[in-house]
């Protein structure tokens, strides 16, 4: 699968040493509990909530505009505590998507304005569908599908739901996005 | 509408600067209102009762009906201990207390919300209609029912919130302090 090029200007995006590209549009609260391992596009409008708890991402991942990154929090009897949250290699967060999951594992694409609760588990492999709601404390499973009408579909080696070689998709998918997600040239004067 | 912005923050109530105000907005002691959170007060003022939690990309809106100008009397009332999570938009007519607005709803004008209400995520409503109290929106056809138990309270979260986000935000600092106000009259 190829994908055009998207052209970011320079002025927009930092890079960092790591070849993480980070919009300056974003809001990154508590920026020394973020850790971006290398690789990861945080395109503009995008929020994440270090200063709620700590947020570590894998490679490879992008967290698509206008989309909240906020960990997930749970009530005790004493006062309540917000909980690291975890995502794995090559996650696809789409525009404008909720997450305040607990885990996610790798190889995760989340569609569009996807809403996540609070705590729920994404195993590998998964997919979330444009606009799913997932309701605080789900999980799902790897493999799996969650549509946007609420239900849970596939199953182990049902390829119609989720491809079979949603790994190397995913990284794939992940790699080429990251590489052609490239500076506008410089305009020729 | 006003030609500046007057916006009141009681103490006790924690504003960060990056959100977006624009308006006469009240913010009773106890709000804790979030980075990249909006408010507008276009249409008449707007006063957010105590312990009110408004989350990032929430917009709590008062707008102007076509043809209508700013009405100093025409106030957008919220009670307290309501809170607007993550995306949603609320321009809803008048708001009672201990309700919460989850991710990424929608309340149009016209919707009166009692009290004890809760609006599931993604739920979009319209019209002109009363939600009675402890109601609860949910589901995809957006199908009401009334609560079976309470909500727990918010207390514990904004408590927490008070104490960590002042360490990682510039905060808006409280600029009406209604002790002081009396002893001056």
């Amino acid at each position: 699968m190829e994908i055009p090029d998207t052209y970011y200007s320079k002025d927009e995006y930092v890079e960092t040493a790591s070849g993480n590209k980070v919009s300056r549009h974003t809001v990154l609260c508590g920026s020394q509990n973020i850790i971006l391992n290398g690789k990861v596009i945080v395109q503009s409008g995008a929020i994440i909530r270090g200063d709620l708890a700590n947020v570590r991402t894998g490679r490879y991942c992008v967290i698509g505009k206008n989309s909240v990154i906020r960990p997930p929090y749970k009530q005790f009897s004493k006062g309540i505590a917000f909980f690291p949250m975890h995502v794995g290699e090559h996650v696809f967060v789409g525009e404008g998507a909720v997450v305040s999951a607990g885990t996610i594992g790798s190889y995760v694409y989340i569609g569009k304005n996807a809403i996540i609760g609070r705590r729920c588990v994404l195993k590998d492999c998964c997919v979330i569908e444009d606009g799913a709601v997932l309701p605080p404390e789900t999980t799902v499973s790897s493999y799996m599908r969650y549509t946007a009408r609420g239900t849970i579909e596939g199953g182990q080696g049902n390829p119609y739901f989720v491809p079979a070689a949603m790994q190397d998709e995913m990284i794939n998918y992940t790699k080429s996005f990251y590489e052609h997600f490239v500076r506008a040239p410089a305009p020729a004067s | 509408m006003p030609s500046e912005n007057r916006i009141k923050i009681l103490p006790k109530a924690v504003v960060c600067e990056e959100s977006n105000l624009r308006g006469d907005i009240t913010f009773s002691s106890g709000c804790v209102v979030h980075p990249s959170a909006t408010v507008i007060a276009d249409a008449g003022p707007i006063i957010i009762g105590e312990n009110c939690i408004i989350e990032e990309y929430a917009t709590v809106a008062h707008r102007l009906e076509p043809g209508a100008v700013w009405d100093v009397n025409n106030i957008l009332s919220i009670g307290t201990h309501n809170v607007f999570e993550v995306g949603c938009q609320v321009e809803a007519a008048k708001i009672g207390d201990k309700n919460v607005f989850e991710s990424k709803c929608f309340v149009g004008r016209g919707v009166t919300v009692s009290s004890g209400c809760v609006v599931g995520a993604g739920i979009r409503i319209h019209g002109s209609q009363r939600l009675p109290e402890n109601t609860i929106v949910y589901g995809e056809q957006g199908l009401q029912r009334e609560a079976i138990d309470k909500q727990g309270s918010q207390t514990l979260q904004i408590d927490f919130l008070r104490k960590v986000l002042p360490n990682y935000h510039h905060l808006r600092k409280p600029n009406h302090d209604p002790k002081k106000a009396r002893s001056v009259v």
